[in-house]
């Protein structure tokens, strides 16, 4: 294979660079060695800051923000939601941070407005009644998963390669420039792919790809953790007023809501097994308590962890502390390593800045002098505003969530979708609403490998039941549709459930707990599927 | 916009089994089930109101989706709540009227006779269904002359002579419809040395609950409740009622539904049938006489969900002679207005005819149930005529024959 | 409200029991919170199917033996073996006079197909499941066909097929996947999106499509001679359903239990509530036990949310309201309780060591294993860890077992169910004596 910008890392970045390198008529191949979003992207909170968070501490990261923030909502307007925010301050908090707050945000050029606690409480009826002020903030959310995927289908629809679930195993050089990379994947064995140009967008894992090129970079791992409850607790993001701290975030997020977010080092080795301790599950339900008290009634879905892509920087040790500013650098300057470029730092909220930023350089490199398009043009699924009504119309046997939910995940794509052939009126995921036409859509145009893959795109198995019902429908149906052969399926199954689990585990109390002994009923007592091995190495041929 | 009352949906975890048992669903595929249009659904009506489906007005609230659930899952409030909330609010001529049938049955009860006649004359019927969309293949129940509570008044004056007291809220069908429930009622209490006292009521709500009327129903309810607290006084005496669904309503409804403080009336509140039992162990119990018929049993909904069957069925059971059929517990698909309307009579229908096919299997002189509406229902589809207990329990006390309410 | 006892369950064990102590003549209620687990089970009953992980093929008796010696604190261990076979049988001649007959191998395990086209072990299987001499039979020879209906989106036979031709005890079969088409009932759009077993058994039960669907089931069988299906041939008239099928078509017909609801699981809890009523037993659905009292280390009465105020009160009291998924056993966030009396629980106050870090770990999980701790005689002990005398405790809400691990699920709950109703009776009989 061979290209002209290899792009390593298939995260918010790697996406939006192969976004914005198509758009300007280069041709890439993105590597990514699990699926898109499957890093640190698909593991934070999904809040589209208004820039206040940063306003008191960085200033800079805070206009970015500001500005990312504008830009966003015109072009993934159906990945973000304008829910709006608050700050909200607690006896228990320094009054004064809250001055500071509103100066940095005016500083910034961020809309903060001073609301009655009362008004406060009209707006987020399930709010601490014991606040004492409250901020208003024109913060939203971002659903990283949707975004992620928009812009490698925008990428796709001009030119660009996505091959994943492919691991980078080395980098090929020829005197003093790279060549291209060798590739290590389940289904496709060992590949190489020759280009010129190489982007490492691998997040934490860039020190990782920089060491097979001999470079050294040196990333401090810092995890945060999160913590979903079942359903939209809150209508907008509630931001606890005081120096960024443990816990002090809940954030809607579609169907469900999460608190957020704990930070503590790691040590890099650690990256790859990520797990919440369980402190910090207390850590969280304590302070989400205090900004929300009814939360500790709900059910706890899940809890994960993402590591923040930090670089090492002299004198910085702290996770949260350290700048989040967007580092780019040009191995050739300070390595003498041609063709090799690194980008990281930086946030969701300012990946498309971060893709133009490395697709400046790049295409200078190349000679190719066309303008990033990225902040102009809508990413599919938000070029035009589709009303729910006419899709009503158009589909008259679905029901209006169903059709609602699925314009929520695609926007405007929503209608190709839910094609009119009734078979596609098929329920598989009965907690989100996901329909068989929308799991044979992403299969077939989203570059989707597994039913993990298909959770990013579609949010399958995300509901209460975490998969108890659709993870047996979907397996089935993806062997049904010939996507996967028998055995693969029952694999992709067991895979999901203890994907699934991984996020259970930390939170196996009250009616997760219920919910969790059904489905080991199900898949353990009823279906049997972990005696799979032991009825493939025959101990049950004496029946 | 998030219900701050009904979170229950929270603890859902999808295991199918209401789905099962709604009979709405089984007899229509419009309706897809109470999981889907209850817990499901109301995590994205909190995310988003404009997710809602039109499919739930579909639902009858015959609440047997909540009597199976294993989570404690309040499904039927759930989707009563959403389409008040949500669902446009379009109040039609026709359902203004079934949401105060109390008005229209004060205007008709004084010219009864012919009111009685117009309404099963079947041009009249035609001529309702083309304008107002109600179907006419349903009957309309006869009016009484002249009211209960005036019976009561003019017959039944001297209650304090008893060594006890007991508040009897009669409702619409007693009032108007039914009045000798109302006095056999009254008479058996009287034989079991039990005053009576009829409290100034307006109609329970249910049929405005029903019909998504619910600032009507709040009236009422609020009026009740003032009038109940009245009657009681300081004096510790109970409330019954003869009516299953009236007694939900009073007792969880107003509460739960119409988020009204019923707090010091709710333990007082009883259906006659719990009441009865517990009178009669306390061995206050009238002596009773051989009833010799063949008496079919249905238990309605409501009462099933308010755990009244059981008492029913002691106080049947306990009627010497009396050949007793226990039918299998279903629902017979009128749910108080919901068979009335055109667009449901047929699913009405569909809903019903399991129970039917049970009663004419049965073969019984008459079938007796709790809920006026089921009896409106079973009287209608399958031609039997339907009693209360409460009949039965009075031709067993007073030796009252049973062509006397055919 | 007073009864000779009082059972707060309506599950398997709480019915099984209900029924023994109705049926000998003591006044019984069971008060019931929402449909019972059988909703969610293959309809099969098993007793013991693995011993650390293996399928137990031997005699069970001895295997039972094994089990009794090993674990101490094993339900099983508990009530004995006597009890529970003649628990078993009781349970076979319960069902068999409500017209749902058990087969079983002797006193051996026999295999169910799953939908994953796994075998697992059952002792008791309804005549459509019960596989155990199917594959010494002449059947078989020309093949077998997993038979599904187009359109049913819980039921996906090739995951079936493709492992059951992994088998070594189905790799000389001819093995092939089939669909039906069942035109009328797929007109609407909308039932598509909840399209589940209920509503092909309610199909099934409509005898007017039993000809067409034996014409389909032929068709689509081809030359095969056993057929399966998702297990969806009715609830109340299932048996003679079944056999005329099986006599239309000239095939043998297996069903493969499927995602919930389980109709065959249905099938069990409409025998046994017919049989209890039958026996007079009184059934509270729908309600749930709000508050009891206690007098002298006894229960004195309950109450409940359908009877508010009432109390309800009863010689002897069995709790056999099931584990988690019930709402027998509750969890909090770092506590494992029994909510109505506040028995002794099994289960620590650590959450990190209720799970095991793999969802199917071979050792399954400890949770699993949770409940409520009682002797010999099925008492458990009050929350001053004396035994409660007037309180036994059945089914899935005991401790000291993994009825997913050791397929004994059923076998519990039956037997733990009937062994209390012995108790129970002993109890009445004697202080009526006095």
């Amino acid at each position: 294979m061979e290209t002209d910008v290899i792009i390593i890392g298939g995260g918010a970045t790697g996406t939006g660079i192969a976004r914005d390198l198509s758009l300007r008529g280069v041709r890439s191949i993105l590597v990514e060695k699990d699926d898109i979003a499957s890093g640190t992207t698909g593991r934070n909170h999904g809040l589209l800051h208004s820039g206040a968070r940063y306003a008191v501490k960085d200033i800079d990261s805070a206009v970015e923000c500001a500005r990312e923030n504008r830009i966003l909502k015109k072009i993934a307007r159906h990945c973000i939601e304008e829910t709006g925010g608050l700050f909200v301050t607690l006896p228990e908090d320094d009054p004064s941070y809250q001055d500071r707050l509103m100066d940095g945000c005016s500083n910034a050029g961020i809309k903060a407005v001073e609301i009655s606690c009362k008004d406060a409480l009209a707006i987020e009826p399930r709010l601490n009644s014991s606040i004492l002020s409250a901020i208003k903030v024109p913060d939203g959310t971002i659903d990283p998963f949707r975004l992620s995927s928009a812009n490698m289908l925008s990428a796709m629809e001009n030119g660009g390669k996505f091959i994943t679930h492919a691991a980078v195993g080395s980098i090929i050089m020829k005197g003093g420039a790279v060549s291209g990379i060798e590739c290590v994947s389940a289904k496709e064995g060992r590949f190489s792919i020759h280009a010129n140009i190489i982007i490492n967008a691998a997040g934490i894992w860039s020190q990782e790809i920089c060491s097979l090129a001999g470079i050294k970079l040196k990333m401090l791992p810092s995890k945060g953790s999160m913590l979903i409850v079942d359903y939209r607790i809150n209508r907008t993001v509630v931001n606890r007023c005081r120096v960024p701290s443990d816990g002090d975030i809940v954030v809607p997020g579609d169907t469900v809501s999460l608190i957020g977010t704990t930070s503590r080092s790691i040590e890099y080795n650690g990256i790859d097994d990520l797990r919440v301790d369980d402190d910090e599950i207390d850590i969280l339900i304590r302070n989400g308590e205090k900004l929300i008290p009814d939360i500790t009634r709900s059910r706890a879905l899940r809890a994960y962890a993402g590591v923040r892509p930090l670089l090492a920087v002299p004198g910085n040790t702290a996770g949260r502390d350290i700048s989040r500013g967007i580092v780019l650098i040009d191995h050739e300057e300070r390595d003498g390593l041609k063709g090799l470029v690194t980008i990281v730092g930086g946030k969701l909220m300012t990946y498309r800045l971060m893709a133009e930023m490395a697709s400046d350089l790049v295409t200078g490199k190349i000679g190719v002098s066309k303008k990033c398009l990225t902040a102009r043009i809508p990413l599919p699924g938000s070029e035009r505003l589709e009303s729910l009504k006419k899709n009503l119309k158009l589909f008259p046997g679905i029901s209006k969530s169903v059709i609602g939910s699925a314009m929520y995940r695609h926007g405007y794509r929503a209608s190709k979708i839910l094609k009119n052939d009734k078979k596609n009126y098929r329920q598989i995921c009965e907690c989100e609403m996901v329909t068989e036409g929308e799991i044979g859509y992403a299969m077939k145009s989203l570059n989707t490998g597994n039913i993990t893959d298909l959770r990013r795109r579609t949010r399958i198995g995300m509901g209460p039941c975490q998969g108890a019902l659709c993870t047996y429908r979907c397996a089935g149906l993806l062997n049904e549709m010939g996507h996967t052969t028998p055995g693969e399926s029952l694999r992709m199954m067991e895979e999901f459930l203890e994907e699934r689990w991984k996020g259970v585990r930390p939170v196996l109390w009250g009616d997760g707990l219920r919910e969790s002994e059904f489905t080991y009923w199900i898949y353990q007592g009823l279906f049997g599927l972990g005696n799979i091995k032991n009825d493939n190495d025959g101990s049950s041929d004496e029946i | 916009m998030i219900n701050l009352k009904n979170i229950s949906f929270d603890q859902c975890i999808k295991c199918t089994i209401c789905s099962i048992y709604c009979p709405v669903s089984r007899a229509t595929h419009l309706f897809p089930g109470p999981k889907q249009s209850g817990p499901d659904s109301e995590r994205l009506r909190i995310k988003d109101p404009a997710l809602i489906d039109s499919s739930i007005k579909y639902c009858t609230n015959c609440k047997r989706c909540e009597t199976v659930c294993p989570s404690n899952v309040k499904i039927a409030d759930l989707i009563q709540t959403a389409k008040y909330n949500y669902l446009k609010k379009k109040i039609r001529v026709r359902d203004f009227i079934l949401s105060r049938l109390d008005i229209l049955i004060r205007i008709l009860s004084p010219i009864s006779p012919i009111a009685n006649t117009l309404m099963r004359n079947s041009l009249v019927k035609l001529l309702l269904e083309k304008f107002l969309g109600i179907s006419r293949r349903q009957n309309f129940p006869a009016f009484e002359r002249s009211s209960f509570k005036n019976c009561f008044k003019r017959n039944m004056q001297e209650q304090d002579i008893y060594d006890e007291s007991v508040i009897f809220f009669p409702g619409c069908n007693v009032n108007y419809m039914d009045k000798r429930l109302g006095k056999d009622l009254v008479k058996i209490l009287n034989a079991m040395n039990i005053g009576v006292t009829i409290p100034d009521n307006r109609c329970c709500g249910v049929p405005a609950i029903a019909n998504s009327n619910i600032g009507r129903a709040k009236k009422y309810a609020r009026y009740n409740i003032r009038s109940l607290k009245k009657a009681l006084g300081d004096r510790d005496r109970r409330i019954v009622l003869s009516c299953s669904s009236g007694t939900l309503a009073l007792k969880h409804e107003y509460a739960n539904f119409l988020n009204l403080d019923t707090s010091t009336l709710h333990e007082k509140i009883d259906y006659i049938t719990p009441y009865l039992f517990n009178r009669f162990s306390e061995g206050r119990m009238p002596a009773l006489n051989p009833v010799h018929a063949r008496v079919a049993y249905h238990s309605p909904c409501h009462l099933e969900r308010i755990g009244g069957v059981m008492y029913t069925i002691d106080i049947l059971k306990r009627v010497p002679g009396l050949d007793l059929v226990i039918l299998n517990s279903e629902c017979c698909g009128m749910s108080g207005t919901y068979g009335f309307k055109k667009e449901y009579f047929k699913i009405s229908e569909m809903i019903g005819s399991q129970l039917f096919k049970k009663i004419d299997d049965a073969g019984p002189e008459v079938v007796v149930t709790d809920c006026v509406t089921c009896k409106w229902q079973i009287e209608n589809m399958t031609g039997y005529r339907v009693l209360h207990p409460i009949n039965i329990l009075a031709m067993s006390v007073f030796k009252y024959g049973l062509d006397e309410y055919l | 409200m007073k009864y000779d006892c009082i059972i707060i369950g309506g599950g398997l064990a709480g019915l099984t029991c209900a029924i023994k102590c109705s049926s000998e003549g003591l006044s019984t209620a069971v008060i019931s919170c929402g449909a019972s687990a059988l909703h969610i089970a293959s309809g099969s009953i098993d007793l013991l199917g693995y011993s650390s992980g293996r399928y137990l093929t031997g005699d069970l008796d001895t295997h039972l033996d094994q089990l009794i010696k090993r674990k101490k604190n094993h339900p099983y261990a508990k009530i004995g073996k006597k009890c529970i076979w003649e628990s078993l049988e009781f349970f076979r001649q319960i069902l068999s006079k409500e017209r749902l007959n058990l087969f079983s191998m002797d006193k051996k395990n026999h295999f169910h197909i799953t939908s994953l086209g796994i075998l697992k072990p059952a002792y008791l299987s309804q005549r459509s499941i019960f596989n155990g001499r199917l594959l010494d039979s002449y059947k078989l020879k020309k093949g077998l066909v997993l038979l599904n209906f187009r359109g049913y989106r819980d039921y996906y036979p090739g995951l079936a097929m493709n492992q059951l031709k992994k088998n070594p005890l189905f790799r000389d079969i001819p093995l092939k996947t089939g669909l039906i088409e069942l035109p009328h009932y797929t007109k609407t759009a909308r039932n598509m999106l909840e399209f589940r077993s209920i509503d092909l058994a309610r199909v099934f039960e409509d005898e007017t499509y039993l000809s067409k669907i034996a014409e389909d089931i032929r068709t689509g069988a081809g030359d095969a001679d056993v057929v399966t299906l998702p297990d969806f041939i009715g609830i109340h008239n299932y048996e003679k359903l079944h056999a005329r099928l099986e006599e239309m078509t000239g095939k043998s017909i297996i069903e493969i239990p499927n995602l919930p609801p389980s109709i065959p699981g249905m099938r069990i809890e409409h025998a046994l509530k017919t049989s209890y009523a039958s026996h007079g037993g009184e059934f509270s659905s729908g309600d749930r036990v709000t508050g009891c009292s206690m007098s002298r280390g006894m229960v004195e009465y309950i109450t409940t949310e359908n009877y508010s105020d009432t109390r309800l009160s009863a010689k002897c009291y069995i709790l056999a309201a099931g584990s988690f998924f019930s709402g027998g056993l509750k969890s909090g966030y770092n506590l494992i309780h029994e909510p109505i009396f506040n028995l002794k629980v099994a289960g620590g106050s650590d959450r990190t060591k209720w799970a095991s870090d793999q969802f199917f770990s071979r050792g399954s999980h400890p949770f699993m294993e949770f409940g409520v701790e009682t002797g010999t005689d099925l008492h458990p002990f009050g929350a001053d860890a004396k035994k409660i005398k007037n309180l036994y405790c059945a089914g899935a809400i005991l401790s000291g077992y993994n009825p997913v691990m050791e397929g004994s699920g059923g076998g519990v709950a039956i037997s733990t169910g009937y062994k209390a109703a012995l108790e129970v009776i002993k109890k009445i009989k004697k202080s009526s004596l006095e």
